[in-house]
């Protein structure tokens, strides 16, 4: 059923234990021939994928396991990736050599940039994805991945032992026993179940188990992290109806085009597969007072808008929308599926009608009237972790080298579950070789952002990016993503290749030159109005205006430059993506420089490391409130920085930590030499080298 | 003198109460106002960080005055950070920086108008050698509100500095070794009582007609960011209504006129208040209006035999026992009278509301964890005879006096002035020019910001003017998260598929 390929990396499905023996990589020769890994990956939508192939492209032997093989990369939801907010995520998460910027450049059929009159910093890469193509590029991409084994399996539970006395945690994960009974070890685990904990899916007043509509949800596995003392909640979400492409009238319906030329979301790539004038069109379409009208006197027969557990405020089911904003037209964007898909994915009609309902309120639409339904809308709820349960870097607190990524934190987005899957994925990997973990800060990066509002505040409603969420927002653009972090992916995690890491190199390098020429370029308003004449450079005083100013202006961009100053300035512009980034350099210079003070300000205080073992609730060297402590001890900040931003620890608080931190390092100073005050340091040292 | 107080509203039931009727309460509160509304630095940290105001990281330099309170002949100004030397010369409009650690004569003055300030003393501490470890500059100036509040708004006005936050300087002094374990001890507490004692001296403050200017601006603003935050986030697949921006754009420009009148006219009309603050409360007829007529030596309040004579807040600034108060009388607290009473009723009990809280939980256990006293006299001891009953033995210390023989005033005025040292003499009070010095800091960067606000440009750098404008308002109002701005995007609009 499945084909095995290239030198052993791929097992195909394995359900009896016989095959084991094709990945059988213990060192321990001495061992039974139970199979053993550094890394086992649970889940292979996407976080799953992205921390599988993050953990192997860190060097470690890693497996993925997942319900079926044919499932990996299935794009459950809405056809698309990216968006504002969403495609900076995809932009960071590539600058870490991640794989879904590069699988959507090449299964795309609508490339579009959002927000591309509002300025660059909040420019959002998004795509119409085709599904089929999607799964087939992203499973070609998985099975070819060096280190990586591929199995089928339900995982029913996990084998802990013993925790190491060094880190804090009640016990240690050492591996997993699956549905079958068999087990395999493994040095770290990362759990990336999405909505399968419990998953339930509800359409109209039926409700049945199930992860994803057609796959069993995992309940074995929820019960074992309950019963280890995870505080877990309940959350929901909801999909809207297919529709057959064929049933729609589209000419009457606006259309939007794709954009020409197409942007790709990777930084490794020029082009996207596929010719502009090749994509498929989205359509727009309203809602009306008679939906609303279906909605309203069908509520007795709709338990999944009526329950309590909390859904996203954003993403709302067109019920929701119709309850909270009565009498509005609401939009409707009818997308393809894919090239040679027939669905249409009707984009804000999410619903969990009973299905007869949903084709008679999907027909009083405008350019609906004889659609038909191929799958309904439905609703999904399921268990999530309260995030405060893990560190940074996605391990838990509970249970040693136990990781958490996706919707199983209580985020909601393809996007936001890959970023946190890159995360888990290294730090799974540097925990087996005792490395010190990678922790995005919200200075670095939108994914520290997400983690970090994730970890310390935890969420109630499935949590998605939003560029109002970042506090440095002009200096996080998608834009620098690769100098923000495919220099440190590199050196401190390993996950970056060699050629990616050289071309952000080059292009560092070339930005900070440009910029310092363009700085070096002096000459009178009168000289520059002679050089460009269509700019009108307002200058109130006669002082000389730099070349980087000049480019602060609209109609200005590097070409126009470099034809006014030929030398030294042409050079910049024979590399397209150099001249853009310049002129968005220019674009923010004056306030990137506050916000660097500001950044500064910050890193400060996140280079305070809380030490890992503190037991808040006994700790006897540090007046805390009762209050105070049961928060600390609930989050678990790492630095002080994050002990800040939990609500309700007070200013007294933070400084009574830092008294400890110092104390403690003097400690430990004087006991000679211990491995936390050394991380400390070095972690401040990396401070300076960090800066943008 | 220190009490656990009764509820004003609801005084102690004597037992002899038959025999010594006329005998009243009155209270006397003091607290502090106008003091530092300096946030602590915590308490931005908590929210957060989209305030772009200025972080107390290593860039921005700050001030602060640093000798204590009161009258004093020398105050001390100190300024933190990278900007300290600048600023030194430009106050002293020398090309160059006196010789490090030395006293030196300067004539300072305001760089915007050129005024002289002060004939003063000023020290250079290039750092790392100084108290923080970074470039220091103390001004001795002489101490009179005028020079001190001239001082550091000049200070305010040179570009990177700003007041410092609560603990700010002993905070940068920690983070570069400066200081020892045993003298961070104190420095928790310092912080703790700070927080306590700006969260009320805050709530006091913006009761007033600047506290809801301030909030309404940070509440029209935070408004307007949402606005444009959604915009951003939303605009470009949902329906947003139209005209969002244009009416941001409205509400913003509104705002900078407001702020600006303000500005114009706060330089002439706000007058210092400066000194403890003294409030007499207590039963109608007890009294009140009297003793501040006493206190004050002069007839503040109208007083008769009539219950419900003084009917707002009445304040007054004196001298009381050598330090400067600012005494206010209230209106007798009592329900069921008519609506101007009530009203000032109502403003008593605002005038100390504040305190209510903190006066039921505090109690007499734990007095120094609170700026806020308690001094329990009762008026009308003229009126006991000789030889009866005193009052009832098991009521909580107090002091008799009698207004109309001035009996017991020497008593008084000797307990007032030991509540009114220990409040003085508290580190955690600040001072009332620093929070003017902040307050137009504060208002002055917003208006600034949103002058950089222009939204037919880049909507990702207006949107950024309003994040720091707003940041400086919710400085002075609290609030400040992002949280705030999604709730308001998700109240206003349908978004998201």
């Amino acid at each position: 059923m499945f084909y095995l390929r290239g030198c052993g990396r791929w097992v195909a499905a394995s359900f009896t234990k016989q095959q084991f023996p094709l990945v059988r990589l213990s060192s321990d020769s001495a061992a039974p021939r139970t199979p053993h890994f550094d890394v086992i990956v649970i889940g292979g939508g996407h976080a799953g994928t992205e921390a599988a192939t993050a953990a192997a492209r860190c060097g470690s032997r890693t497996l993925l396991l997942t319900h079926r093989v044919d499932t990996i990369g299935q794009m459950s939801c809405n056809p698309s990736f990216g968006g504002i907010g969403k495609g900076h995520l995809m932009r960071e998460v590539d600058a870490l050599d991640g794989l879904c910027s590069r699988i959507c450049d090449q299964s795309g059929v609508h490339y579009k940039v959002l927000n591309r009159r509002k300025g660059p910093a909040v420019w959002g890469l998004r795509a119409q994805i085709d599904r089929k193509l999607y799964k087939q590029n992203m499973q070609k991409e998985i099975l070819n991945t060096p280190l990586l084994t591929v199995q089928e399996g339900a995982v029913e539970d996990l084998i802990l032992t013993e925790p190491e006395p060094e880190h804090t945690g009640k016990c240690r994960v050492s591996g997993v026993v699956l549905v079958d009974g068999s087990t395999v070890y493994a040095e770290s685990v990362i759990l990336t179940t999405g909505t399968f904990l419990r998953g339930m899916i509800v359409i109209g007043l039926e409700m049945h188990p199930a992860g994803r509509l057609g796959d069993q949800p995992s309940i074995g596995l929820a019960q074992t992290l309950e019963k280890l003392g995870f505080v877990v909640g309940r959350l929901k979400t909801g999909t809207p109806p297919r529709i057959a492409k064929d049933s729609i009238n589209f000419s009457i319906l606006n259309k939007q085009t794709p954009d020409n030329p197409s942007v790709p979301f990777s930084f490794t790539n020029e082009t996207v597969w596929i010719k502009p004038e090749d994509q498929l069109p989205c359509y727009l379409t309203y809602t009306n007072p008679r939906v609303d009208e279906i909605v309203l006197n069908n509520l007795h027969l709709n338990s999944h808008v009526k329950e309590t557990t909390r859904g996203p405020r954003y993403c709302p089911s067109i019920e929701s929308k119709v309850l909270r904003f009565p009498n509005r037209l609401h939009q409707v964007w009818l997308e393809p599926e894919g090239m040679d898909s027939d669905l249409i994915y009707p984009q804000g009609l999410s619903m969990t009608l009973p299905t007869e309902l949903q084709e008679k309120m999907i027909t009083c639409i405008r350019g609906l009237e004889k659609a038909k339904v191929i799958q309904p809308g439905y609703g999904v709820q399921y268990d999530y972790l309260d995030p405060r349960q893990i560190t940074p870097s996605l391990e838990t607190h509970l249970v040693q080298r136990l990781f958490f990524a996706g919707q199983i934190n209580g985020t909601t987005g393809y996007e936001e579950a890959a970023a946190q899957g890159v995360i888990a994925g290294i730090n799974a990997s540097l925990r087996v070789s005792r490395k010190p973990p990678f922790v995005v800060s919200r200075t670095e990066g939108y994914i520290g952002v997400l983690i970090d509002d994730l970890t310390t505040l935890g969420t109630s409603e499935p949590y998605r990016m939003f560029t109002s969420r970042v506090e440095f927002r002009l200096s996080l653009r998608p834009d620098n993503a690769d100098i923000r972090l495919t220099l440190r992916g590199y050196k401190d995690a390993g996950c970056v290749s060699q050629q990616r890491y050289e071309r952000a190199c080059w292009m560092k390098s070339s930005l900070e030159e440009g910029i310092s020429v363009l700085k070096s370029i002096e000459f009178s308003s009168s000289k520059w109005k002679n050089l460009i004449p269509e700019v009108s450079i307002s200058t109130s005083r006669s002082l000389p205006v730099r070349a980087l100013d000049v480019l602060k202006y609209e109609e200005v961009d590097m070409d126009s430059l470099a034809k006014a100053v030929p030398e030294p300035l042409k050079k910049y512009t024979k590399c397209r993506e150099l001249a853009e980034r310049l002129k968005i350099e220019a674009t923010y210079e004056s306030v990137l420089f506050h916000q660097l003070q500001e950044i500064k300000g910050v890193q400060q205080d996140e280079a305070l490391q809380l030490p890992k073992d503190i037991d808040y609730l006994t700790i006897r060297d540090v007046s805390l409130s009762h209050e105070v402590r049961e928060k600390l001890h609930f989050s678990r900040p790492q630095t002080i920085g994050a002990a800040s931003r939990i609500p309700g620890v007070t200013p007294a608080a933070i400084i009574n930590l830092l008294r400890f931190v110092k104390t403690t390092q003097q400690r430990q100073a004087a006991m000679n030499e211990s491995p936390k005050t050394d991380q400390c340091l070095r972690n401040a040292d990396r401070l300076q080298e960090r800066q943008l | 003198a220190v009490n656990k107080a009764e509820e004003p509203q609801n005084p102690p039931q004597l037992g002899h109460l038959a025999i010594i009727k006329p005998l009243v309460y009155l209270t006397l509160r003091l607290s502090l106002p106008d003091a530092l509304i300096r946030l602590p630095s915590g308490s931005r940290l908590c929210t957060r960080r989209s305030s772009g105001a200025a972080a107390p990281g290593s860039g921005a330099t700050i001030f602060a005055l640093s000798s204590g309170q009161g009258r004093c002949g020398i105050a001390v100004i100190r300024t933190s950070g990278p900007s300290s030397g600048h600023a030194l010369r430009i106050l002293t409009a020398a090309r160059d920086l006196p010789p490090a650690r030395h006293a030196s004569l300067r004539l300072l003055s305001d760089p915007r108008s050129g005024e002289p300030l002060d004939r003063a003393l000023v020290l250079w501490f290039p750092g790392p050698r100084s108290f923080t470890g970074e470039d220091c500059v103390e001004f001795h100036v002489h101490g009179g509100p005028a020079v001190v509040s001239g001082v550091l708004q000049a200070l305010g006005s040179v570009p990177g500095l700003r007041p410092a936050e609560a603990g700010e300087f002993t905070r940068r002094a920690f983070a570069n070794g400066k200081l020892n374990l045993t003298e961070v001890e104190g420095l928790a507490d310092l912080i703790h009582a700070e927080t306590e004692a700006q969260r009320r001296q805050a709530l006091r403050q913006l009761d007033g007609e600047l506290g809801h200017l301030c909030r309404g601006w940070a509440e029209t603003l935070t408004k307007a960011l949402a606005h444009v935050e959604a915009y951003i986030d939303f605009g470009e697949d949902d329906n947003l209504e139209e005209g969002v921006l244009e009416q941001a754009d409205i509400e913003v420009r509104a705002l900078e006129v407001a702020l600006g009148a303000h500005l114009r006219d706060a330089r002439r009309g706000q007058r210092l208040r400066s000194g403890a603050h003294v409030v007499v409360t207590g039963p109608p007829n007890a009294g009140k209006s009297s003793l501040v007529n006493l206190l004050s030596r002069k007839p503040v309040s109208i007083v008769s035999p009539e219950p419900g004579t003084t009917r707002d807040v009445l304040e007054t600034p004196v001298d009381l026992a050598g330090f400067p108060v600012l005494l206010s009388d209230t209106a007798g607290l009592r329900e069921g009278v008519g609506p101007v009473e009530q009203e000032g009723v109502r403003r008593a009990r605002e005038s100390c509301n504040f305190l209510a809280t903190v006066v039921a939980s505090v109690g007499a256990q734990s007095p120094s964890d609170s700026s806020q006293r308690l001094l329990l006299v009762l008026n009308k001891s003229d009126l006991l005879s000789p030889e009866g009953p005193g009052p009832r033995p098991d009521l909580p210390p107090h002091l008799l006096l009698s207004c109309l023989t001035g009996e017991g005033l020497d008593g008084l005025l000797e307990a007032l002035r030991k509540e009114l040292a220990a409040v003085c003499g508290d580190p955690s009070t600040g001072s009332p020019l620093l929070t003017r010095a902040r307050h137009q800091h504060h208002l002055q960067g917003c208006l600034d910001a949103l002058s950089h606000y222009k939204p037919s440009k880049d909507l990702a750098l207006a949107a950024e003017a309003l994040r720091v404008a707003r940041g400086h308002l919710t400085r002075l109002t609290g609030g400040g998260g992002t949280e705030e701005i999604l709730d308001i995007i998700f109240r206003d609009f349908c978004v998201g598929k």
